[in-house]
């Protein structure tokens, strides 16, 4: 049996993280919901230290910009810039719509960039495209290799 | 005024006898005492410096900073015409006159354009106190203008920088607002979903207000920050076709103007400096304005342009229902409406933000209606953008 699909959802906003985990309780999304409040924890969390020493990699990882202590294009950086972590695929969901944010992201090498709607159908149906798209089509980096 | 203080200086405006301080660039002593004399005659109390030198009339008048410098125009080794440059090189605004025994009408003509007040013969010196009333008169007048150009200067550059804060302000506000109250409209609404009708009514009745006010904040947010952003976007500036412009503006509205039944004509309209988007934006709201405050009738919408002595004018008129003249100016403010949101939608920020792109472009808006007979919306435009005809400074400015 395949393992249990892993995500990392990346926000400061506990509010914005049940949401996120809302969304994808109305998708076909059946795996682990992991959720780190800043870019030094996710960092943490994505090199298994402290207390997250026996944490499962994420297949994915869902990442706000606006972060404290670190932000969310610093914790792209570092992982794009870490042999372990650059194969992780990275999806920006942000409330920032500047193309500034947006350009920096890609350049840094996200792998798509969405924007957190204002509307909270439209914020479920975000999720859910996302959900549908890297857990249905796309063929996420094996494990182990 | 009450008479009932103690005046220090006796008030006699028939005879004046204001305190002058003068400096006299003079080597005849007796010509120094003949002017003095005749200043006394003419009742003013004057307290004299002679001074004959260049040198030394450069260390007198800055340290006495007199008021008013009395010149001989020959004095042996040099002239009191000079004594001109070394004020000027000073920076100082003193009235001189030259009083000499004899000048040539060239050379009057020289000191008058280096900067004296005038001159006086020493066989007029009868002019002399005339002279000199004059010369401090113009002084205080010039002093006086100085202070009023340099008080409105303050004040303009203050304006600007309290309405670019106001602008930051807006921004910053609208901005930062969005975040919390995004997550009160989503839980709000995940509430509604979740426990309606599993509360009691008067629970569901008090969610759906929450929520509704919360949609409604945000929709008064975004417009907010569209408003705020008209003076903020400022690259995209060019000389724009309002043909094609409004053939765009035509293509959006396509479904309002079949909806209704609308008939929208324009004639031959005119290139103008502005950006486009914002140009588009202005014609959108007006004529959508114009279709949307219908009467009875189907909209008949005409946009027209001509071209008056300065500008472009152009007119947008309707056969809608009109604006009572009392409301003609308050359209034009942020959030201003003058119907039930139920009657006519919307949140009153069409007409401010056209109003501050037309103001941004130093044009000018405004509306000729009657209640029930039609609205004109006219705006005018510059005929020429910044690179055409002279600069537009104001934009230029901006980074």
């Amino acid at each position: 049996m395949k393992p249990a699909p892993q995500l990392l959802i990346v926000d400061d906003n506990p509010a914005d993280v049940g949401l996120a985990r809302e969304g994808l309780a109305r998708s076909a999304y059946r795996g682990q919901i992991n959720s780190a409040g800043d870019g030094v924890e996710a960092m943490a969390f994505l090199n298994r230290r402290e207390k997250y020493a026996s944490a499962a990699r994420p297949d994915l990882v869902i990442l706000d910009l606006n972060l404290p202590k670190k932000d969310g294009l610093a914790v792209l950086a570092g992982m794009k810039a870490d042999p372990e972590l650059r194969r992780i695929p990275v999806v920006i969901f942000s409330t920032s719509q500047l193309n500034r944010d947006i350009a920096r992201s890609y350049e840094l090498g996200a792998n798509c960039y969405v924007s957190k709607p204002g509307n909270l159908n439209e914020f479920f149906s975000a999720v859910k495209s996302i959900e549908e798209f890297w857990f249905g089509p796309v063929s996420l980096p094996p494990r182990g290799e | 005024m009450s008479s009932t203080g103690t005046q220090l200086e006796a008030p006699d405006s028939a005879n004046p006898k204001p305190k002058l301080r003068a400096l006299l660039v003079e080597d005849n002593a007796s010509d120094a005492e003949l002017m003095l004399r005749e200043l006394r005659r003419e009742g003013f109390d004057v307290a004299t410096t002679v001074v004959q030198t260049a040198a030394e009339f450069r260390r007198r008048v800055k340290e006495e900073l007199p008021d008013i410098i009395l010149a001989d125009y020959n004095l042996g080794e040099w002239r009191g015409v000079e004594a001109l440059e070394i004020l000027h090189g000073e920076s100082l605004d003193i009235p001189v006159i030259i009083v000499t025994g004899a000048l040539g009408d060239v050379t009057a003509v020289e000191c008058i354009k280096q900067g004296a007040t005038d001159y006086v013969l020493k066989d007029g010196l009868a002019r002399l106190p005339e002279a000199i009333r004059r010369a401090l008169r113009e002084k205080q007048e010039r002093t006086l203008r100085h202070q009023v150009e340099q008080d409105l200067a303050k004040k303009v550059d203050e304006l600007a920088r309290s309405n670019a804060d106001l602008e930051q302000f807006a921004y910053v506000a609208s901005h930062d607002l969005q975040e919390p109250l995004r997550m009160v409209a989503a839980y709000t609404q995940l509430l509604a979903e979740r426990y309606k009708g599993k509360l009691d009514e008067t629970a569901d009745k008090f969610i759906g207000y929450a929520s509704e006010g919360a949609l409604r904040m945000q929709v008064l947010i975004q417009d907010l920050l569209a408003f705020s952003r008209v003076g903020r976007n400022t690259s995209a500036s060019g000389s724009v076709d309002c043909n094609s412009v409004m053939e765009e503006v035509l293509q959006t509205l396509a479904a309002t103007i079949q909806e209704s039944g609308a008939v929208v004509t324009h004639g031959e309209l005119p290139a103008v400096w502005a950006d486009r988007t914002q140009m588009a934006q202005v014609l959108q709201n007006l004529v959508g304005n114009a279709i949307k405050f219908r009467g009875k009738e189907p909209p008949v919408v005409s946009v027209q342009a001509e071209k008056a002595e300065q500008h472009w004018l152009f007119r947008v008129s309707d056969n809608g229902i009109g604006i009572a003249p009392e409301y003609a100016e308050n359209i034009f403010v942020v959030f201003q409406r003058l119907h039930a949101r139920t009657e006519y939608p919307g949140n009153g920020i069409g007409l401010a933000i056209c109003k501050k792109i037309v103001e941004r472009y130093g044009g000018k808006i405004w509306v000729e209606a009657q209640t029930g007979s039609g609205s004109t919306f006219k705006f005018t435009m510059p005929l020429h953008g910044p690179n055409e005809h002279g600069a537009n400074k104001r934009e230029q400015a901006r980074p």
